[in-house]
Order: C-alpha cells, then sequence, then structure tokens
C-alpha cells in the first residue's frame, strides 16, 4: 500500500499534502512529515516510545491536533518520533509512539503548529489518474491538506 | 462606485468601494455584521486580492459583536483567522475574543534602542560588532536562555512581565515608563498557563528565536519630523538597535490550546465560524476570561523576554567599546506590540465605549494627548516602530488623532511577505546572500543559511509603501527612516 506527503508553495508558512490508504496511515505519514521537515530528512531510530491520546472535536480537528502532538513532543520534550501504532475511534486517537529521546540537537528547523488554516481531510478520495504527483497518489483514499505555521 | 463579490476557482475576489485614495471599503453583505475597510493604495490592490486576505476581513466581520468596521492596514495579507495587519474591537457585552485575532505568537513586538554613537563610530567596526552581538544574544532554532528557569520564576514572569527582568538586573528601571502597558499586561494568571506551554518557554527566556525574529543595529538615516523625532530621542546618523521577538514557544502553546478550547466554545455558544481559526467565545464567558488570562501571561514573557535582550545587547556593546552602557545611551525609545487582545477605551459615533481591541499584525498607534502614551512623548504621539526588510530600511512613525478616530488608534506592523520560503530558498540557490548584503553595507550574523535565504530582502514587500499609506492617510506621521548595518538573525 502506497502513501505519501509534498510539500506545497505557501506564502508565508508550509502546508502538507498528504495522502494514504487510510486515515491512521496518513496519520502516520503526517508525523514522518514534520518529523522529516524537523530533522531535515535524518534517519530516527526508535529507542524509546510514548503515549498520545487526543480527544477531538472531529476527525480534521484530530489530525491537527495530532501533528500538534508530534511537533511538541520534539520541540518541548526532544522526542522525535519515528513510528507510530495507531488506534483510531470516531473522534479520538491512542497511540504508542516510538522515536529518539534528548535529540532536540538533531532539530534544524522550527516549527510552531499545525493550524486549521485551509484545512481538508478527505476520507473517501478519488483520484483521477495522473492528477497527483506520482503514481501512489492514485492508490490513496484518504488526503489531507495542512498548513504549519513557521 | 458598486461591489460585487464572485467566485473564481473557490476563491472570493472582491471589487472594493473606494471611499477615498487610502481607503478601500468592503460592504456589509451576507453574513457579515459589519463592513470592512482596507488601508492601502490602489497599486496595492491587486497583490492584496490575490491572497485571500480580504475575504479574511469579511469573515472577522461575521463576528459577533463587531464595532465599527473589520480593518486591515496596508501590510495586510493572509493570515490564521484574521489577516496579518487586521484590526477589529468588539462591544464589552455583545462581542467576543478571538485567538486568531491575537496569532500564535502572542505579543510578538519590536523595540528600538537609541545610543549615543554615530553611524561613524561603528561602520568600520561592524564585522567584530556583529559577530559579538551574535554571540551575546540567544538565536536560532532553538534558541535558549542564558538562565534556567524555576517553576516561581516563571509564574513571577508571567505575572510582572518586563518589571521581572528589570528587578532581576536586566535593564533599567526608566525601561518601564516606555513599553506598552508599560511591560506588564493586567489580569495575567500563570495558573492558566499550561504545564506544557511553560515547558516550552522555560528554557527560552531572553532568546531570539528564528524566522523573522531579528537584532538590527541600524542607524537614523532621515529624519522626517524634527520635532517628533526629538522628543523620541532621534537624530541624524544616530546609530540605534532594534529587537524583533515574541513569546516563544509558550505563546505558541497558549495559542493552539486555546484554539481549541475556543473551536468547542463556538459550538457551545452557537457562533458561527466562517473559519475555524476565528474561534471566539463571548468576552465574558469562562473560556474568553480563561484565554485573555493565559494570553496576558503570555504577553507578560514576551515583554520580559525583549527586556532581557536589551540588556544582553547594552552589555556586549559597553564591552566592544570598553565603556559603560550608560555612558552609550542606548536607551529604550518604545516597545510596541504587534499581537495582541486588549480592553480599551475609545469614542464611537461621540460615545466613550469600552472595547476588547484585537491586532493581529498591526500597532497600536495612539495619538497626542492619551493618557496611555508616556508623558514624554504625549505631545507628539506615541511612538510607533515599523520593522522593515534587512536591506532597506525601517521607520518609526507616531500615532495621531485620525487614528483614534478611524483605527481604534492602530496603525500598520511591517512590511509583509512578497515570496514563500519556498519561493525565497528557491530564489536564493546558488547566490552568497551574506555577501551580497554585505556589499549593500549590512552585515548578517546567522547559524542558518537556509533562515536568511528565507528572510532575504526580495522575499518581502517594500515596507515604504506601506508606510507611505498610513502617513498619507494620517493614521500615522513618518518620523525617521533607520537603515540597517549588521543583523542578527534567528
Amino acid at each position: 500500500m502506497r502513501s505519501g506527503y509534498r510539500q506545497i508553495d505557501h506564502t508565508a508558512d508550509l502546508a502538507l499534502e498528504l495522502w494514504a490508504p487510510g486515515e491512521a496511515e496518513l496519520l502516520q505519514v503526517a508525523a514522518r512529515a514534520v518529523i522529516e521537515i524537523l530533522t531535515e530528512s535524518a534517519e530516527i531510530p526508535a529507542e524509546s516510545s510514548r503515549r498520545v491520546a487526543i480527544d477531538a472535536v472531529d476527525r480534521e480537528d484530530r489530525l491537527v491536533q495530532w501533528l500538534n502532538e508530534v511537533i511538541v513532543l520534539a520541540v518541548a520534550d526532544g522526542f522525535l518520533v519515528s513510528a507510530a501504532e495507531i488506534s483510531l475511534g470516531e473522534t479520538s486517537l491512542e497511540a504508542e509512539v516510538r522515536g529518539q529521546a534528548d535529540a532536540s540537537a538533531r532539530i534544524v528547523t522550527e516549527l510552531k503548529s499545525a493550524t486549521y488554516h485551509d484545512l481538508l481531510l478527505e476520507l473517501d478520495f478519488e483520484p483521477e489518474p495522473g492528477s497527483g504527483p506520482d503514481c501512489d497518489f492514485e492508490r490513496a483514499r484518504v488526503r489531507a491538506r495542512v498548513v504549519i505555521d513557521v | 462606485m458598486g461591489c460585487a463579490m464572485n467566485r473564481t476557482d473557490g476563491r472570493a475576489i472582491m471589487n472594493f468601494e473606494k471611499v477615498d485614495d487610502y481607503r478601500f471599503r468592503i460592504p456589509a453583505r451576507g453574513k457579515m455584521k459589519a463592513p470592512g475597510m482596507i488601508y492601502a493604495s490602489e497599486r496595492m490592490l491587486d497583490d492584496i486580492r490575490q491572497d485571500r486576505s480580504p475575504e479574511q476581513v469579511a469573515n472577522v466581520a461575521q463576528l459577533p459583536g463587531i464595532v465599527g468596521h473589520a480593518l486591515a492596514m496596508p501590510d495586510i495579507h493572509w493570515g490564521y483567522g484574521f489577516p496579518i495587519g487586521g484590526v477589529a474591537a468588539f462591544d464589552e457585552d455583545e462581542g467576543v475574543l478571538s485567538p486568531g485575532g491575537v496569532g500564535y505568537d502572542i505579543n510578538c513586538g519590536v523595540r528600538l534602542l537609541a545610543s549615543e554613537l554615530s553611524r561613524d563610530d561603528v561602520v568600520d567596526r561592524l564585522a567584530d560588532l556583529s559577530l559579538e552581538l551574535h554571540r551575546a544574544i540567544p538565536s536560532g532554532i532553538g534558541s535558549r536562555s542564558h538562565r534556567r528557569l524555576s517553576n516561581r520564576e516563571l509564574k513571577q514572569v508571567l505575572r510582572r512581565g518586563a518589571e521581572w527582568s528589570v528587578s532581576n538586573g536586566y535593564g533599567r528601571e526608566r525601561d518601564l515608563q516606555v513599553i506598552e502597558e508599560n511591560g506588564v499586561m493586567d489580569g495575567a494568571d500563570p495558573d492558566r498557563v499550561s504545564d506544557r506551554a511553560r515547558d516550552r518557554g522555560r528554557h527560552q527566556l531572553g532568546s531570539l528565536g528564528s524566522g523573522n525574529h531579528f537584532c538590527e543595529l541600524g542607524y537614523v538615516a532621515e529624519v522626517y519630523n524634527p520635532a517628533a523625532a526629538e522628543a523620541f530621542g532621534l537624530r541624524q546618523d544616530q546609530v540605534t538597535v532594534m529587537i524583533h521577538s515574541g513569546s516563544r514557544g509558550l505563546g505558541y502553546q497558549v495559542c493552539d490550546e486555546s484554539l481549541r478550547t475556543m473551536i468547542r466554545a463556538a459550538q457551545k455558544y452557537k457562533i458561527p465560524l466562517p473559519d475555524r481559526q476565528l474561534c471566539a467565545a463571548p468576552l465574558h464567558s469562562v473560556e474568553a476570561r480563561q484565554y485573555f488570562a493565559a494570553m496576558a501571561a503570555a504577553i507578560n514573557f514576551a515583554f520580559a523576554n525583549r527586556q532581557m535582550m536589551t540588556h544582553f545587547v547594552r552589555q556586549c556593546m559597553a564591552r566592544f567599546f570598553a565603556t559603560s552602557d550608560d555612558a552609550l545611551g542606548l536607551d529604550l525609545v518604545y516597545d510596541v506590540c504587534h499581537n495582541i487582545a486588549k480592553w480599551e477605551t475609545h469614542t464611537v459615533d461621540g460615545e466613550q465605549r469600552k472595547l476588547c481591541v484585537h491586532r493581529k499584525g498591526a500597532t497600536r498607534a495612539f495619538g497626542p494627548g492619551h493618557p496611555d502614551v508616556p508623558a514624554i512623548y504625549r505631545a507628539v504621539g506615541q511612538p510607533v516602530l515599523v520593522p522593515g526588510d534587512m536591506g532597506r530600511y525601517s521607520f518609526v512613525l507616531a500615532g495621531t488623532d485620525k487614528a483614534m478616530q478611524e483605527t481604534f488608534g492602530s496603525s500598520c506592523h511591517g512590511a509583509g511577505r512578497k515570496l514563500s520560503r519556498k519561493a525565497a530558498k528557491r530564489a536564493a540557490r546558488g547566490r552568497p546572500i551574506f555577501k551580497e548584503l554585505r556589499a549593500q553595507g549590512v552585515f548578517v550574523r546567522s547559524d542558518s543559511k537556509s533562515t536568511v535565504a528565507e528572510e532575504m530582502p526580495e522575499a518581502y514587500k517594500d515596507v515604504a509603501d506601506v508606510v507611505g499609506v498610513m502617513h498619507r492617510s494620517g493614521i500615522a506621521r513618518k518620523v525617521a527612516k533607520l537603515v540597517p548595518l549588521a543583523v542578527v538573525k534567528g
């Protein structure tokens, strides 16, 4: 199954387009995107783990809160997520995230917060052939766009 | 002139009603409870239409209890909720408080120091002086304070703002007289700031941060209003220092958490939201009071932050010039907030009203005689500091009576981006940006070439255009132009 992300041009900040076969995978892609941006694609070992729990208003809010958890774990706690096992309720999330602790020195970009601006989450996405950045996109069924304040 | 709101490719493209050469109205229609008003020149309008920021002005006008117009200053560009450059005031009984009208970097702001030095005293020593300033001020991604705060100390910072810094040896008593709100926002409650927000900020007090934050050594290149310049302590060729920074990770976290609370509050109080980033709660609700208390604490953190860095600049320059910082002057001219919401009294239709004024990428610009303007400036109006990009210039303006009448005493705050960060990096690829700026007479010190590329001058609009609109419209009068000599970038 294929999934991925790309950065979209956005005047002041950073916008991501994400795609995946399902929502849990999309959230994993989102976390990977954030960590790769924060560290300029450093390899992150899965040495320790944390638990994350989110109770959101809706799925879009959950995506933003999830990204902000990943950002805050990195910038405040120095914990860089490299993998996540995610269980989703209707609007809730529980996850065990694995990654590297005490890794603040590996962060080379500042991200402030994921935002609700221009937020998009499509759960039954039907891409048109050739409409995406590469052929992986056409296997996607979940698509999202999120802007991150930098 | 009529107005139509057309949608093309899902974006609203707006025609405006021209009020005069510098004011363009968006008439109230649909769910707007008030009209919008954009301060701009005719030439700026095409760019303004491109990024959907007028749509954001119209969105703000949908919020309950809005008084007068939903305003935008000429540095308007899209933001989160409010546009950058957005100003809106809300009735104390019917109105709302919105974190989207304050921003993530709560009390991002700028302050200006004026020295006894002249340009000739520094121009041949910029390489070394800029290096020393870079060493003296923690800057860059994840920049950390020289000082680790205990929980008790952090609470004091959140309550007392700049006064905490001065009491702990970072600065002069008289600094507090020339800071907006005297450097401390009433109503702060440190207990409303989460552990996580405190953890994000604990190590960051007295640090610049990154992105568009900076410490800039410059000089007064031109004086437009000699009387106001004299009142502000500014003179031709004088060396100045400008510091631009905010509440760091603590403020971002307060905003992030407050958005979640306010999204639920908007549902609870049945406030329709055209944009989730405009989530809000009635001013006297529990949610609004709690956000205000946390916001005020973050505001105080930012005041304390800029005050500490002021002390580092003074110490550094005293060492460099082998004299005392008193001998160098380096007096604080003023410190202004760009991202804030606060209670103010304004005259509306002849009546004095207590309003909650939100300024998001906008600066207070109170006019002559206002009791909140420091006594030494009261005859000429409040200093308004408007930084430009690091290659060209910044401006000092003075607030006016017209600002009090038209914009709730508000003015622009900066230039606004022209290129996205990605586009700026692309444009900078293969170019020696540091050398290019040095060839223009500006020494840039930064640990991040990437940040300097993103922040290069051509990534920004020309702040002279923005300031020109404020001046010609009478909202804020030009006092002086500052030209950069050395910049420490985060």
